[in-house]
């Protein structure tokens, strides 16, 4: 690793979008040979810094130094020339083409026809230096999430590059599968390549990087080696407050039992659920992916009816049979997945706050009061503070943690009993996610049963006052806060004694 | 509708100048264009396919389609006729009759779709072909005409001033349209739905119950439509209305609305039906034959889904790999 000459060197550079300054005169150095990560809360800069690198948007000021000498990137292709590559979290791989083909990609041997036996041949031989095993004459179609990205991986790899970005390359891995990324990412760096590693997760940033770089609002803040840095430094950069703010959960006193659940299960998915709610208690649900917890969720909400077993709330035996059941009950879901089934994108704020209560913004003809309906959606723009210009703005234009708070605006404006939060911070930045578990303890608070479903276990350990693990569609036990460690949690979740 | 350069970049804003294009045209060939009697002709002359296009534009909205229209008109026309051909019931009642058949014929479609999940391109074309074949049993070669005078009189002659019954329905029928689309609940369920059915099945709007009553409304419309066509018309036979389903959906994909549903505005409908029926006015007025009339509506067809998907395809192409984050 040579100190002298950086490999990459982005000097003092400034992106501006229309009103936003997306970076303000930044600095970042990437020698051979370093892992080096990118901090950042959304909107802090991240993603334009990649853009420009990879020559997608010019810079609008500031220059970018390869070796020390100046170079333009007019294009992705000129950064792909001067061996700048990018992998982002989805792999962009095509799925009709084998393995080979993808690696080498718009850069075959060509001649006037192709060598395949010389392609397939290549691309063994920059798998094996991976140590990734995939038959290079299968399709892409059918490769996993992990798989496709070791793809791309050995693609880059025969691009010869210099400088590997790799944009929350984690995201939808398995823990074994990112141990298994972060060895090629060992390789990759022994060879003398300088990657860029971005994440939300500070546990893996810890693991794989030597020095750490945090932006904030598109300035840089802190550019430390690892050992200089902890984790609450790192968050005190990213957000500009301290850590205590986050897992924020005060002491509450709990009512009488809301919701009692006997022997729930529905067929094909999960058995034997039995628990309690009482008001303003949080009940976690943790276990690994495939335990069938969000079934559990869609039950209580009458999206998959359980057919077995019985829901009680407050004393009264009840049927779930459809959402409008539950809602009527005063059960609301809030799912996991946002874009998908939690809101509907293209529309307004206010189209989405009130999706669920629109019956209340009723005139007597029928017809929609747009003036309440906008005086419900400003109250939780206050009230939740969801950063937007305008409360006409379509949802899909806003940050993960923004939709987020949008979609509990919509389920709390049902004034709900029971509130059942299913991955509630999945894939927003560190702050949102303190601003959520904020609310979710003032909601408790208030007096709410919330059910907490969560795969991150510091978070439901830390939210929860008690902690109902499941594995494989079987309740396995319940934990009360303080007694439920992460490994007392984990031991039960993956079923080793 | 406000005009600023933002308006004039949207759909809308490219029909508008169409319009005014097309208009100008019509006004610089044709001395007989501006007349009051030359634009309620216009109008009359495509009546029934811009009153389907209204309920069409709600179910393409919705993320659905409904092939059946055509045919759905057809029928209860026919189903008119055959009633008054052997006198079985009042004609008032037969035309009752003939709406509450055009209802079932959506309902059945609806149920398919809505309960059974058939998507609707299937089911409607298998109701194009179904309810054709109804009409063909009912009416075999025949055509029946001979409809009490009333009957023809308010098919074919101005009800209110100069305008005839059929446009009144019309203008009545765009008004509600656009207030439901705006400001009802069930025009915000409709869109929702057609933008992604879970997200409005998982915030507790009845889904099913949304695609079923579009269905029963669309193959209402239809058969009023229908009989509007068989008094305008003064006959009726098996093939009254076949093929004008293509007409009716050109209209409403011209207007903007999205095919993949979720999005469209009733406003653009309204422009790209008033540029079809300036076009065809014009080109007939201008003598060119009707094949090369529909033609011309076709290229402009291919024209509505193409520009948009290249404009959209560009904008990726320039920004590469932005979308990511």
């Amino acid at each position: 690793m040579s100190e002298a000459t950086p490999l990459l060197e982005m000097r003092s550079i400034s992106k501006r979008f229309d009103a936003t300054q997306a970076l303000d005169d930044v600095g970042l150095v990437l020698r051979a040979g370093e892992v080096h990560a990118l901090l950042g809360e959304n909107g802090a800069g991240k993603s334009t810094l990649i853009k420009i690198m990879t020559g997608i948007h010019p810079p609008d000021s500031g220059e970018i130094l390869l070796d020390g000498k100046p170079v333009t990137l007019r294009s992705s292709a000129d950064a792909q020339r001067v061996g700048i590559a990018a992998i982002y979290q989805e792999p962009m791989i095509f799925p009709d083409l084998n393995v080979a083909e993808n690696i080498f990609i718009g850069h075959q041997n060509r001649g006037p026809i192709v060598n395949w036996g010389a392609m397939a041949r290549d691309a063994e031989r920059i798998l094996g230096d991976l140590d990734i095993q995939l038959d290079v004459r299968t399709p892409a179609r059918g490769l996993t999430l992990a798989a496709q990205q070791a793809v791309e991986v050995a693609k880059a790899l025969s691009l010869q590059v210099r400088v590997l970005i790799m944009d929350e390359p984690t995201a939808a891995l398995s823990a074994h599968e990112v141990a298994q990324l972060f060895k090629r990412v060992d390789k990759l760096k022994r060879q003398g390549v300088a990657i860029l590693f971005i994440s939300h997760r500070l546990d893996e940033v810890f693991q794989i990087a030597d020095r750490v770089t945090v932006f904030r609002d598109g300035r840089h803040i802190s550019t430390r080696p690892r050992a200089e840095v902890t984790p609450e430094g790192a968050i005190r950069d990213m957000v500009g407050r301290k850590m205590e703010d986050f897992f924020h959960r005060s002491e509450r006193a709990f009512g009488d039992v809301l919701l009692r659940v006997d022997g729930l299960g529905r067929a094909g998915a999960f058995t034997g659920v039995s628990f309690e709610v009482k008001r303003g208690e949080v009940l976690g649900f943790a276990g690994l992916v495939g335990a069938r917890r969000t079934d559990v969720g869609l039950a209580l909400f009458g999206v998959a009816p359980a057919d077995a077993g019985t829901i009680t709330l407050a004393g009264q035996t009840v049927t779930i049979g459809s959402p409008q059941s539950a809602m009527s009950h005063g059960i609301a879901y809030v799912s996991e997945d946002r874009r998908q089934l939690g809101l509907s994108l293209p529309q307004s704020i206010t189209a989405n706050v009130t999706l669920a209560t629109l019956k209340r913004y009723l005139s007597r003809l029928g017809l929609i009061k747009p003036v309440a309906e906008q005086a419900t959606a400003a109250e939780f723009r206050e009230k939740l503070s969801i950063r937007a210009a305008s409360l006409e703005h379509p949802v899909g234009q806003l940050s993960g943690g923004n939709q987020q708070k949008v979609m509990l605006a919509k389920w709390l404006n049902l004034q709900p009993q029971v509130l059942i939060l299913d991955e509630p911070t999945r894939g927003i930045d560190v702050g949102a996610k303190a601003e959520v578990h904020h609310i979710v303890d003032q909601l408790a608070q208030q007096g709410l049963a919330i059910i907490l479903i969560s795969s991150d276990l510091p978070e439901v350990l830390a939210m929860s006052d008690r902690v109902l693990v499941m594995r494989e569609g079987r309740q396995v036990g319940i934990f009360e806060h303080g007694v439920a460690t992460q490994e007392a949690v984990m031991t039960a979740a993956v079923g080793v004694a | 509708m406000r005009l600023s350069l933002k308006s004039l970049r949207s759909w809308e804003g490219l029909l508008l100048v169409i319009l005014i294009a097309v208009v100008a045209l019509n006004i610089a060939l044709s001395p007989v264009y501006l007349g009051v009697g030359n634009f309620i002709n216009l109008f009359q002359l495509s009546i029934e396919k811009i009153i389907v296009a209204l309920i069409m534009a709600f179910v393409i909205i919705n993320g659905e389609i409904d092939l059946s229209v055509a045919s759905v008109m057809g029928f209860a026309a026919c189903v008119v006729a055959v009633v008054h051909e052997n006198n079985a019931l009042p004609f008032a009642a037969a035309v009752a009759l003939a709406l509450v058949v055009g209802a079932l014929a959506g309902l059945v479609q609806g149920y398919f779709v809505a309960h059974m999940g058939l998507p609707s391109l299937a089911v409607t074309l298998a109701g194009l072909i179904g309810f054709r074949g109804m009409a063909r049993m009912l009416v075999e070669d025949r055509s029946i005409g001979d409809f009490p005078e009333w009957f023809n009189a308010l098919g074919q002659k101005p009800l209110l001033g100069p305008i005839p019954l059929a446009l009144l329905i019309f203008v009545g029928m765009a008004v509600i349209a656009v207030i439901v689309l705006q400001s009802a609940a069930f025009g915000r369920y409709v869109t929702v739905i057609g933008n992604n059915a879970d997200v409005a099945r998982y915030s507790g709007i009845d889904v099913k119950r949304v695609k079923l009553s579009l269905f029963v409304l669309s193959g209402l419309v239809a058969a009023l439509a229908g009989v509007l066509l068989a008094a305008r018309l003064g006959a009726v036979r098996a093939s009254t209305g076949e093929g004008f389903e293509l007409d009716i959906i050109t209209m409403v994909l011209l207007g903007g609305v999205s095919i993949f549903g979720g999005s469209g505005s009733l406003v653009g409908v309204g422009l790209s039906i008033l540029i079809i029926l300036n076009m065809r006015n014009g080109l007939g007025l201008a003598n060119v034959e009707a094949n090369t009339q529909t033609g011309i509506i076709g290229a402009l067809l291919i024209l509505s889904v193409l520009v948009p998907n290249l404009v959209n395809g560009l904008r990726r192409a320039r920004v590469g790999r932005a979308g990511h984050t």
